[in-house]
């Protein structure tokens, strides 16, 4: 059991470094970018907004506020894209058969949370630093928004992977379905400040729990009424649960040459 | 070493269903290196590939004891925008090998010499073939799965090849396929012979060539 799970650690580490290798091409350079990107996309945002002469929705920052709404967001976009497609992505390495197909989808995973960590880390101590923003109230709640809304985007791409297998169609589906998400989230407003009907829909997107999740632990006084930490666990679980059962019974249909 | 029991394998392609293994039971001999003869289609790269793992069966198991290659001549699990040398790390990560000591073992080997400092799209098709041939022996198997494999290069780096496979011989056993006989009566003890009506086991070298010869005569 010990033997195998070493194995199953090594071979994921072989191919996250693979994925970095491969994600952000040859050079250091390539990996900067990959970190500025983001980080520059928001900045742009919050400087729109700003000469606009906006007010932030909550708090003294409206980068802060953004940023935080953004991030989240796209943390999560972009585990729901990139694992939608990454067993059609590595199937020449199904060939070596200490690889498996959950090893590929957590090592791609596992490369974007750490890429995120960093972006969100890098962009929030310049923040800081600029005297833009204060560090965040309660760090450990920060961190396991995070951790979900990883959770959620692990389940949710491991759940689209599958769609594509059985019904290739949905990768058109999906995109068409989450381009609101941008706005149903809560990135531009505070959840708890909008009428009670608008919130009795929203609330059931799981994403506007991970951004009021984040915003709950940057902030000391965010008092989200609409927070549901069990839902959006119990969520993510189930399309955990379903990508990964999916994946074992359609593996073979997979696997075919 | 590698026992197959009751395994079916189907294909189903726009709607056409191809059968190409149904309920096969067959336990590996132990100490025999065993040849899989068949005219093209019948499903020795199939077998060979469930045998690796690279591939499921839709029915049955298959138990393997000891460390199994991956189906060697098979260079498909390159990335193309990779250099030799990344694939080579990667390849010996993934089997928990030093990594240095099996890029040291492939660069001498395989005589890419600054090749391997390139990414793998540059590489002619017997430069891949090389690569290949060289990270499978750097690696140490039980149990070596052979796709023709030996008719990769030129003859220099044939002849070089066999010999590296003759010193694997004594400690490891192979599972070959080949449509050379020479090739097939020198490195193999017994065989299965597949075809369309079904597979037989021989337990004698010379009887599985006679009857693929047969075979193939008849079609």
């Amino acid at each position: 059991m010990q033997a195998a799970l070493t194995a199953q650690f090594r071979v994921i580490g072989a191919l996250i470094l693979r994925e970095t290798r491969a994600t952000f091409g040859t050079s250091q350079i390539g990996y900067l970018w990959a970190i500025i990107t983001p980080a520059a996309s928001t900045a742009v945002l919050v400087a729109i907004f700003s000469v606009a002469g906006r007010h932030p929705p909550f708090g003294p920052s409206l980068a802060l506020f953004f940023a935080l709404g953004t991030f989240t967001l796209e943390f999560f976009t972009k585990l729901g894209n990139s694992l939608m497609v990454v067993f059609e992505a590595n199937k020449a390495l199904l060939s070596y058969p200490p690889i498996k197909e959950p090893d590929v989808l957590f090592a791609r995973a596992t490369l974007i949370a750490a890429t995120y960590a960093l972006i969100m880390g890098i962009f929030f101590s310049c923040l800081t630093i600029l005297d833009l923003a204060e560090p965040p109230a309660f760090p450990a709640a920060v961190m396991e928004a995070f951790a979900a809304t990883g959770l959620l985007g692990l389940g949710y791409g491991a759940t689209n992977a599958i769609l594509i297998t059985v019904f290739d169609s949905w990768r058109h589906i999906e995109k068409v379905l989450s381009r609101p998400l941008m706005f149903i989230s809560g990135v531009f407003y505070v959840p708890s400040y909008m009428p009670p009907q608008v919130v009795a829909w929203i609330e059931w997107n799981p994403v506007l729990h991970c951004i009021e999740w984040m915003r709950s632990g940057y902030y000391s006084n965010y008092d989200s009424y609409v927070l549901h930490r069990g839902y959006l666990l119990t969520v993510a679980v189930c399309l955990i649960f379903f990508g990964l059962a999916g994946e074992r019974l359609t593996r073979s249909r997979r696997t075919r040459s | 070493m590698i026992d197959l029991v009751d395994i079916s394998k189907a294909y189903s392609i726009k709607g056409v269903r191809k059968t190409i293994l149904d309920r096969l039971t067959f336990s590996f001999p132990r100490d025999k290196n065993v040849a899989l003869l068949g005219p093209n289609g019948a499903g020795k790269s199939t077998l060979m590939r469930l045998i690796a793992g690279a591939e499921q069966p839709d029915n049955g198991r298959i138990i393997r004891h000891g460390r199994i290659s991956w189906p060697l001549g098979f260079s498909g699990g390159f990335n193309g925008s990779m250099t030799g040398i990344e694939n080579i790390r990667f390849v010996a990560r993934v089997y928990g090998e030093d990594t240095e000591a099996i890029v040291d073992y492939v660069r001498e080997f395989s005589e890419l010499g600054k090749s391997l400092n390139l990414p793998i799209k540059t590489y002619s098709s017997g430069m891949k073939a090389r690569l290949a041939f060289g990270m499978s022996m750097a690696t140490k198997f039980d149990c070596y799965l052979i796709d023709e494999i030996t008719a990769v290069g030129d003859e220099k780096f044939k002849k070089k090849s066999q010999a590296v496979f003759r010193e694997k011989l004594p400690h490891s056993r192979i599972v070959m396929i080949s449509h050379a006989m020479d090739q097939i009566r020198e490195f193999c003890d017994c065989g299965l012979l597949l075809s369309p009506q079904g597979v037989w086991y021989f337990d004698q070298i010379e009887k599985l060539v006679d009857a693929y010869q047969q075979l193939m005569r008849r079609s």
